[in-house]
């Protein structure tokens, strides 16, 4: 083989086994997935009839809950923009002084960031028990008993409740990524902008603050993919109820397609959450195959 | 890969955005204290929980200290949860679909750092955006083709795709790794008559130990903890893994709280173990700029 035909074939080589991969386990199933979206199929029999866009007609237009399932996604993508991404930044400040005990503290905020989130879901669903949880009886020891009540199971609470432990365990990663870019910002603008006069607060937000623009890019938008990508904590703590009122697309999704049998809707969902992750995703990918 | 590289300089780095005076430090000091105690308590009520018998937790609640310690809730919570099994099966795709993933990944980043072809920027992104397609997608077909070639509901149905959803995140971070290391490397290897995988095998690879074991615990962890691919692929309940056995178990025992949280115990144990042994090289992989969920 001559050199020019050796450099020329040889990278694809290396990636042949990645890109077959990648091909039949990833785009050939979305591919198909998009083309069963178009059908009524069932995801059993062996008929089914061609639909064209009605089911994604219906899930923007007629069925309640696929709209409440994309309301509760958004409530919790602003929610988690907000929270852990916001406690994320200020902990990384605060872990960034020097401090006794410091590595003990980010060890401890991000350890629940590797748990699974089914054990997650269980231990929180254990705490808001209505009977013996941990919440109640806080409740129910300082006083305020009447505020103890079935959280998970009450309309109002379920969403808000899952919340909270997704905040649990989403502050750690925020945290981390800060961290780690707060260790890039050079001394040098600190003492420039002090020799300026500038202390405390306005540090933070004229240098710290722009110079995370990095760490902002990953950290927003993991922030809103992850949003729409939501499936474990609900599934475990809520099963989409009461009612179907913390229903998720991530969830719906998988009801339908492997409860209901309803495999061409269930599809169809699944390709809005794409689509609308995938679009998220654009800064971020070109964030990270820059060089 | 920029990102964690600056992790390691990062103690000799003169700090600057420091508080000088004591008394906001120790306020600080405070604050911070209170905030661990409370990420805490989920781990201190289970354990609690998972250590008394049903009555004296009826009886005394949850805050309590137990009055006699019973750890045949572990015992039973092993047996009859059939936590054997899940272990087993979680640590049969750990030996073998996580190597399996990061070598298919590491040949995709070598030439993606260090050779010069037609595409090769087309290739990465490419690769990239797998970072952002939700599970949910594939999941109807892949059931599809794992009934068709007949190994629907078993353990290795969930190997496909669980490589396939680790190589966006793995060719990332190998390729960032790879284009650290010198080209002159490879230059000799090549003048020596190495191939390009002697290349590959020999000089790239022992050279990247240290990305390797990063993404090792890493997509060992992952794979402990994945939900939704095993719940669909995996029904047989002799290979359920870890968090769908946990569900079933769950179902089993839904208000034999004691039980249930020995049984949540034994499967955060090993994982909260590993964590703050590996806890450098884990965070050090994570922070490499993204994470897979």
């Amino acid at each position: 083989m001559s050199y020019r035909a050796r450099t020329r074939i040889v990278p694809w080589l290396f990636l042949l086994p990645a890109l077959v991969w990648y091909f039949i386990f990833l785009v050939y199933p979305m591919a198909y997935s998009f083309v069963i979206s178009l059908t009524d199929w069932d995801g059993l029999s062996r008929t089914s009839n061609w639909v064209g866009f009605a089911n994604y007609i219906n899930i923007v237009f007629n069925d309640e809950v696929s709209r409440l399932a994309l309301r509760n996604n958004v409530i919790w993508t602003v929610g988690t923009l907000l929270i852990p991404t916001i406690l994320g930044l200020v902990l990384a400040v605060l872990l960034d002084q020097k401090l006794f005990g410091r590595t003990m503290f980010r060890t401890i905020i991000y350890s629940p960031a590797v748990l699974p989130l089914v054990a997650v879901g269980l231990i929180w669903a254990w705490m808001y028990n209505p009977q013996f949880g941990f919440i109640n009886e806080v409740l129910k020891a300082i006083g305020l008993g009447h505020l103890a009540r079935g959280w998970l199971s009450t309309f109002e609470t379920a969403l808000p409740a899952t919340f909270v432990t997704a905040i649990w365990t989403g502050v750690g990663f925020s945290m981390t990524v800060y961290l780690a870019a707060l260790q890039g910002i050079p001394a040098e603008q600190y003492e420039a902008a002090r020799i300026d006069g500038a202390t405390g607060l306005r540090l933070f937000w004229h240098i710290t603050l722009p110079w995370l623009r990095e760490a902002h890019v990953i950290v927003l938008s993991l922030a809103v993919i992850s949003s729409f990508k939501v499936f474990d904590l609900i599934y475990t703590m809520t099963y989409g109820g009461p009612g179907r009122s913390t229903q998720v697309m991530g969830t719906w999704m998988y009801f339908n397609a492997f409860q209901y049998y309803h495999a061409g809707y269930g599809s169809a969902i699944a390709w809005v959450i794409a689509i609308i992750t995938l679009t998220v995703a654009v800064p971020y990918i070109r964030h990270m195959s820059r060089d | 890969m920029a990102v964690a590289s600056q992790v390691r300089v990062s103690e000799s780095r003169p700090k600057t955005f420091q508080l000088q005076r004591s008394w906001p430090k120790i306020i600080l000091w405070i604050g911070l204290f209170v905030m661990a105690v409370v990420w805490l308590i989920p781990f201190v009520i289970i354990v609690l929980t998972s250590l008394r018998s049903m009555n004296d937790l009826i009886s005394n609640g949850v805050f309590a200290i137990p009055n006699r310690l019973v750890p045949e809730n572990f015992i039973r919570a092993w047996n009859i949860g059939n936590f054997s099994t899940y272990f087993r099966n979680s640590l049969i795709l750990i030996v073998t679909k996580v190597p399996l993933g990061i070598l298919i990944a590491s040949l995709a980043a070598y030439p993606l750092a260090k050779m010069r072809f037609r595409f090769n920027n087309l290739v990465f992104i490419f690769f990239l955006v797998g970072l952002a397609i939700p599970i949910q997608v594939t999941l109807t077909p892949l059931l599809v083709m794992m009934k068709q070639l007949g190994i629907a509901g078993t353990l290795p149905a969930v190997i496909p795709p669980y490589v396939v959803f680790g190589l966006p995140f793995q060719i990332f971070v190998m390729r960032g790794f790879f284009r650290t290391l010198p080209n002159e490397l490879i230059e000799a290897a090549r003048l020596d008559g190495s191939s390009e995988f002697g290349v590959f095998w020999r000089i790239m690879l022992p050279l990247s130990v240290p990305a390797l074991i990063t993404l090792y615990i890493i997509d060992a962890l992952a794979t402990w903890n994945e939900l939704l691919i095993a719940l669909v692929l995996i029904s047989d309940t002799q290979w359920l893994t870890v968090p769908v056995g946990l569900l079933s178990f769950q179902g089993q025992f839904s208000s034999r709280y004691t039980e249930l949280m020995a049984g949540v115990v034994l499967s955060v144990t090993p994982i909260l173990i590993i964590y703050v042994f590996l806890q450098r090289y884990l965070v050090s992989g994570l922070t490499a700029g993204a994470l897979k969920e």
